[in-house]
């Protein structure tokens, strides 16, 4: 183990949400890597966003440097704790399926801020010709992956990885909105219950603040 | 010197075109790995979407292993050979401006399509409403990002990374639509000067089809 000396000091600057910035956390908690989860009010981010090099959030401070971009954070730390694959071409793959989520996310967007009361619109309408869609196209794509790859609990290879955790997340999301949008999808669902059953991880969905998104 | 009996067999397939496989292609090129440039025609798109694993190309197969998402793509191959950037920071940083890049071209789509005829729209005035403000603040974060860099002919690091090809490519493609479209970003055009006049990428950009 590093000495903790060694170690640089992580500072992840997101909202008080579960959202782009979950992924990360949970890294730094299967790590056991301290880290400053810092939460940052709405009311108080119009101040601060210039602060932020994209002024966008999540932004992870590494010894003060900054490094923007949920996926591109998530990548770094799991490079740097080991859940990025066993090699160069199941990395690759998990980098394809986080962009593809990333992908599915931008689908579901114009439902999300109808449903969350962000804009004007009927709800079931939303659901029905935005979301519905949006999870049976990207989460065939995803289920199929899990079973091509084994159904072992992983969508790559046979060790977690962040994209395990990513996808985990959304699903928990969506169904809080939606319950039972992924009961087609038994193999994606496998994942999910592999990732909240690690103790770690089990802890921390019970104490961490609790949020919409 | 690996044995070319060593080497994988790659293959990338996409379309007719630079688009979301050009970068892949210059990679190939620059670091002289032999592939096959398989091109598809849009009209027979329909007989391979079902081969591909996300409905989409390219895909890069990889001694016939295949691997979906230009972004996932393009970044396996700088890290094969060495266009990644020279540290764990030096590829996140890589990597956040690349998809950054990516919400900044969603972001212009309504302009894009009509550029290259996909749909029906006012040329003029989805470049006003979505090209230039979106350009305007994108760019203005490479402009800074070339100039904190030193101007050394790359947005990160001190080598060749993915990342430039990206940008190089795709003020090629806006100034086809608009000439003069980064005139305003002068440190983002030296850069991409000094990209392009790398010699084997030099050389492809000549020769491509």
């Amino acid at each position: 183990p590093v000495s903790l000396l060694a170690m640089p000091s992580y500072k992840l600057n997101y909202f008080d949400a579960r959202g782009l910035g979950e992924v990360s956390r949970q890294l730094f908690i299967l790590s056991g890597t301290p880290y400053e989860d810092n939460r940052i009010p709405k009311d108080q981010w119009p101040a601060l966003k210039e602060k932020y090099g994209f002024g966008t959030l999540p932004v992870l401070e590494v010894d003060g440097k900054q490094i923007p971009q949920s996926l591109a954070i998530a990548r770094y730390l799991a490079k740097e704790f080991g859940f990025y694959g066993a090699n160069a071409f199941e990395a690759a793959w998990v980098d394809a399926l986080a962009d593809q989520a990333k992908d599915f996310l931008s689908e579901m967007r114009p439902y999300f801020v109808i449903a969350m009361g962000m804009a004007e619109g009927d709800k079931d309408k939303a659901k029905a010709e935005i979301a519905l869609p949006a999870i049976k196209k990207h989460f065939d794509l995803f289920e199929k992956a899990a079973k091509d790859n084994g159904s072992n609990g992983h969508f790559v290879g046979s060790k977690l990885s962040y994209v395990d955790i990513l996808i985990s997340e959304f699903v928990f999301s969506i169904d809080s909105f939606m319950p039972g949008s992924f009961d087609a999808f038994p193999t994606v669902l496998a994942v999910r219950a592999k990732v909240t059953s690690i103790p770690a991880i089990k802890e921390w969905i019970e104490k961490r603040p609790k949020t919409v998104t | 010197y690996l044995s070319l009996s060593n080497m994988p067999n790659y293959k990338l397939t996409y379309f007719e075109a630079r688009g979301f496989a050009e970068v892949s292609r210059q990679l190939f090129h620059l670091s002289g790995t032999p592939y096959v440039d398989n091109r598809i025609q849009r009209e027979r798109w329909g007989e391979f979407k079902s081969m591909t694993p996300f409905e989409k190309v390219p895909v890069l197969e990889i001694d016939g292993k295949v691997l979906p998402q230009s972004f996932a793509i393009a970044r396996y191959i700088a890290r094969e050979f060495g266009f990644a950037g020279r540290s764990n920071l030096e590829a996140a940083w890589i990597d956040a401006y690349a998809d950054q890049f990516k919400d900044y071209l969603e972001y212009i789509r309504p302009f894009f399509k009509v550029a290259i005829g996909a749909s029906q729209g006012d040329f003029e005035q989805l470049k006003k409403e979505f090209a230039e403000p979106n350009r305007d603040k994108f760019f203005g974060f490479l402009e800074k990002l070339a100039k904190d860099n030193g101007l050394n002919g790359h947005f990160v690091g001190d080598s060749l990374t993915w990342f430039d090809l990206l940008i190089a490519d795709h003020i090629l493609t806006m100034e086809n639509f608009v000439p003069g479209f980064l005139d305003a970003f002068p440190a983002v055009l030296e850069t991409r000067e000094k990209i392009v006049n790398t010699p084997k990428l030099k050389e492809w950009i000549e020769k491509r089809p």
